[in-house]
C-alpha cells in the first residue's frame, strides 16, 4: 500500500485535532461510541493503534461485518452434515476452525472429510470438473463477495457443470444495520460503513440512518488516513448536528456502487430472510437463490437433516457483533477461547473482534 | 545419464549411484575437500568454534531470488554467524524423490557451488539418499555448519541491555512475501533477501564493534525473533513503525493476503542489538556493503521487565503490543 497512506506527514496533525474537536465537544457524554460495521475496520483500528490512541475520546464497538462471525451454529451444522455424506466441500479458510453446535470442519477433516480451501469461488468449478463426487460451494460473504459466486453459479450453468451446488449463507448489509439501530437507538453516535462492501453497493443505501435515526455515517477506508478522514467527518458531523452519509473513500466508493456487480448479483439471487448469529432471522438479510437457478441450491439438491436446539454457551460472540459488548467483556476471552482453541467464530476469522483483540495485544 | 529424471537406483549403491556422485562432484569441485572419504578430517585450531544444523524443506523449490540450495547454505552461514562465528565448512545431505529432474538437481548444485565459494566455504562431507515416489516432496536438504568464533565478547539473545539500539541490516520480510506472492499466482518484481550475512557480520566483529545480541529473523519474522531476545533478556522493546523499512511491493502482497510483514521470514537480514554509542560505527559499515545498505535503527530496547513486551509505536503514535502469534501464517517458507 502506499505510503502517502500511511507515513502522511499530516496525519498526526489531522489526529490531534480530532482529539480536541472531541474535548472541545458540548452537551456529549464522552467517550463518543463510533460503530465500525466491518471487520477490516476492526483490524486496522487496533493494528495502527487508533483504539490507544482516542481511549478518552472515542470508544470503537465492532459491528456484524465480519463473514465468518455472523454465521449461526446451525449453518455450521449443515456443513458439517454434508461433510458427512462424503460430499467433496470446498470453502473459504476462515471457515475450517469455526464451531458448529458438535463439531467443526476441522475435526471432521481429521475424520477423513474432503475439503478444499480456495481464494476463489471459481476455484470450485476446476475442483468439480475433475471429480465424480458432488461438489458444494459453501457460500459466505457480503456484497463484497456475492457477485464473485454469482460469477461461479452463472459459469458452472453455462459450462453444464451438472454436480457443483452451493450452500448459499450469503447476507446483505442494509437490512441488518436497520435491525441493529432499532435495538441501539441512542446508544451510538457514529458509524464508520463498511468500505469494501461500500464499493459494490455504494453509499446511497445508507442514507435512511442519518435520515430516520439521526446518526452520522462515513464511509472510510482503511489506511490510517482514511480512518482519520472517517473519523474526522463524523466528529463534525456531531460539531454541526447535521448527521449525513459522507463518503471519505471516493478513490474507491461512488454513491450508485458498481452497477455491473449488482446486475450480476441480481440476476441470480434474490433476496430472503436469514438467521444471523446472536439476531436470530432479519428479514430481508440475505440472499438465496432465485427460481432460475435453483437447481444449484445445497439445500434443495440434498436432504440437509440438523437440529434446532441452542447451544448454552459462556460465549458473547453476538453481543460483541451488535456491538453490546467488547470481547475484553466476555469471561472465555484469552482463557478458554484462544485462536487455537476458539469457542466462538469472532476468534476464528482474521477480521473477527475478538481475534482481532486478541492479535493486537489488547 | 541415459535418463532425465532421479530413479530409484541412483541410491542402490552401485553403478548409476556412481554416477549420480560423479555429477554432484564435478558439479562441487572446487568447494568439496577430503572427496571420497567415509568423514571429513579437519584441523582444529584453538579457540571458540560453533557447529549447527538445519534441514531445509521449502515449497516452491525454486523462487524468485534463489532456491531450496542457495537457501541450505546461506540458512546454516547465517546461523553461524549469528553467534559471531565465520562459517568455514559445511556438510550437505541431500534427500531426493524418485523421478526428480537432473536439470533442477544441477540448477540447485551450482547454487550450492556458487554460494560456498563465495563465502570461502568448504563442502566437508556429504550424503545422497533416494526417497520412493510419493514418499517426500521432491527434494529435502540438510546441511551443518562449522565456524570459528572471531570475538572475545559473548552475544547471546540473553545480553540486550536497556537502552541499547536495535538495527536491521535491510528490507524486512522480501523472503515471505516473494515465496507468497509465487505460490499464489501474483505478479509482482518481489524477490526472496536470501543471502549470507556472515561477510557483514565479520566486517563488524573484526573493527571491534560491540554487538549484544544478534539473530537472523527467519521463521517467524522480525517480531517472533524480538519476542525472544524480550523474554530471555527481560526487558521490553520498542520499535518505531516509522522507521521499519518495508517496501510497498511487500506491504501489498501482505495487505492482499491478510498477513503481517513483521512477522514474514527474511533469509538475508540480521538484527543487531548494540549499545546506543555504537550504532554510528555499525550503519557506517553496514551502508558501505551492498549487503547492508539500507541498514536502519528500527527501535530500542527499554527498561527492565518481569513481563516482557516486544511494542510497536505506530504511524499515528500509539503504542500497542506485538505478540508471539499463535498460528503460523505461512507454512514450509524455509
Amino acid at each position: 500500500m502506499s505510503n502517502k497512506f500511511r507515513k502522511n506527514p499530516n496525519l498526526k496533525p489531522l489526529l490531534q485535532k480530532i482529539k480536541n474537536d472531541v474535548a472541545a465537544l458540548d452537551g456529549k457524554a464522552l467517550p463518543l461510541k463510533f460503530m465500525e460495521v466491518c471487520g477490516t475496520h476492526t483490524v486496522s483500528i487496533l493494528k495502527y493503534g487508533f483504539r490507544h490512541y482516542f481511549k478518552d475520546s472515542i470508544k470503537f464497538l465492532s459491528g456484524p461485518g465480519c463473514p465468518v462471525c455472523v454465521t449461526s451454529a446451525q449453518d455450521v451444522d449443515k456443513i458439517i452434515y454434508l461433510a458427512r455424506q462424503g460430499h467433496h466441500i470446498v470453502t473459504f479458510g476462515d471457515l475450517i476452525k469455526v464451531p458448529g453446535s458438535y463439531s467443526s470442519l476441522e475435526k471432521e477433516i481429521a475424520k477423513g472429510a474432503t475439503v478444499d480451501v480456495v481464494y476463489s469461488p471459481l476455484d470450485a468449478l476446476n475442483i468439480a470438473r475433475n471429480t465424480s463426487k458432488e461438489v458444494i460451494f459453501i457460500a459466505i460473504g457480503f456484497e463484497t463477495t456475492i457477485p464473485v459466486i454469482a460469477g461461479l453459479v452463472l459459469d458452472a450453468y453455462a459450462q453444464q457443470i451438472n454436480n457443483i451446488s452451493i450452500l448459499c449463507l450469503v447476507k446483505t448489509m442494509p437490512n441488518v444495520l436497520r435491525f441493529l439501530l432499532s435495538e441501539l437507538q441512542g446508544e451510538i453516535d457514529g458509524m464508520i460503513m463498511p468500505g469494501h462492501v461500500s464499493v459494490i453497493i455504494g453509499s446511497e443505501p445508507y442514507e435512511f440512518i442519518p435520515r430516520e435515526y439521526r446518526i452520522p455515517c462515513t464511509v472510510a477506508g482503511f489506511e490510517p488516513v482514511d480512518l482519520g478522514l472517517g473519523i474526522q467527518s463524523l466528529v463534525s458531523q456531531i460539531q454541526t448536528n447535521s448527521p449525513t452519509v459522507d463518503n471519505r473513500y471516493t478513490r474507491m466508493v461512488k454513491p450508485e456502487g458498481n452497477r455491473a456487480a449488482k446486475e450480476l448479483i441480481s440476476s441470480v439471487f434474490q433476496e430472503c430472510d436469514v438467521p444471523w448469529r446472536g439476531f436470530g432471522t432479519i428479514p430481508k438479510s440475505g440472499l438465496c437463490l432465485n427460481e432460475e437457478f435453483s437447481s444449484f441450491d445445497s439445500e434443495k439438491r440434498f436432504h440437509i437433516k440438523v437440529k434446532d436446539e441452542v447451544v448454552q454457551s459462556a460465549c458473547i460472540c453476538g453481543d460483541i457483533i451488535a456491538g453490546r459488548k467488547s470481547p475484553l467483556d466476555c469471561t472465555l476471552f484469552r482463557k478458554k477461547c484462544t485462536p487455537e482453541n476458539p469457542i466462538g467464530p469472532c476468534m476464528v476469522s482474521f477480521e473477527g473482534a475478538c481475534a482481532a483483540y486478541y492479535k493486537y495485544g489488547e | 545419464m541415459g535418463n532425465n529424471t532421479i530413479l530409484l537406483s541412483h541410491g542402490s549403491g552401485g553403478r548409476q549411484s556412481k554416477e549420480l556422485l560423479d555429477l554432484i562432484y564435478r558439479t562441487l569441485s572446487h568447494v568439496v575437500i577430503n572427496h571420497g572419504e567415509d568423514s571429513g578430517v579437519f584441523h582444529a585450531d584453538d579457540g571458540k568454534a560453533a557447529i549447527t544444523t538445519d534441514s531445509y524443506t521449502i515449497d516452491p523449490i525454486f523462487f524468485p531470488g534463489g532456491n531450496i540450495g542457495k537457501l541450505a547454505i546461506c540458512g546454516t552461514t547465517n546461523d553461524l554467524a549469528m553467534v559471531g562465528a565465520i562459517p568455514k565448512l559445511i556438510t550437505l545431505s541431500l534427500m531426493i524423490e524418485e523421478g526428480f529432474g537432473f536439470v533442477d538437481l544441477k540448477k540447485i548444485l551450482i547454487s550450492i557451488r556458487d554460494e560456498t565459494k563465495k563465502g570461502n566455504i568448504s563442502i566437508i562431507a556429504g550424503d545422497t539418499k533416494i526417497v520412493s515416489r510419493g514418499k517426500m516432496d521432491k527434494i529435502f536438504i540438510n546441511t551443518a555448519g562449522f565456524g570459528e568464533i572471531i570475538t572475545n565478547t559473548a552475544i547471546s539473545s540473553h545480553n540486550a541491555m536497556p537502552d541499547d539500539a536495535v538495527i536491521i541490516t535491510g528490507d524486512i520480510g522480501d523472503h515471505g512475501a516473494a515465496i507468497m506472492a509465487f505460490r499464489n499466482g501474483f505478479e509482482s518484481s518481489l524477490k526472496s533477501d536470501c543471502a549470507n550475512v556472515a561477510p557483514l557480520i565479520k566486517a563488524l566483529l573484526e573493527q571491534g564493534v560491540i554487538i549484544h545480541a544478534l539473530r537472523d529473523p527467519t521463521r517467524g519474522g522480525l517480531a517472533s525473533i524480538l519476542n525472544e531476545i524480550a523474554s530471555a533478556s527481560n526487558v521490553n522493546i520498542v520499535l518505531e513503525e516509522e522507521k521499519l523499512p518495508i517496501k510497498e511491493s511487500v506491504s501489498g502482497v501482505c495487505d492482499a493476503l491478510g498477513i503481517d510483514p513483521l512477522y514474514m521470514a527474511c533469509e538475508g537480514r540480521a538484527v543487531i542489538i548494540c549499545p546506543q554509542d555504537e550504532t554510528d560505527k555499525v550503519l557506517k559499515i553496514l551502508h558501505n556493503e551492498p549487503l547492508g545498505s539500507n541498514a536502519q535503527i528500527i527501535g530500542r530496547v527499554a527498561e527492565r521487565s518481569d513481563e516482557p513486551k516486544l511494542y510497536l509505536r505506530t504511524f499515528i503514535g500509539a503504542k500497542r503490543i506485538l505478540p508471539l502469534l499463535s498460528r503460523e501464517q505461512t507454512p514450509r517458507i524455509c
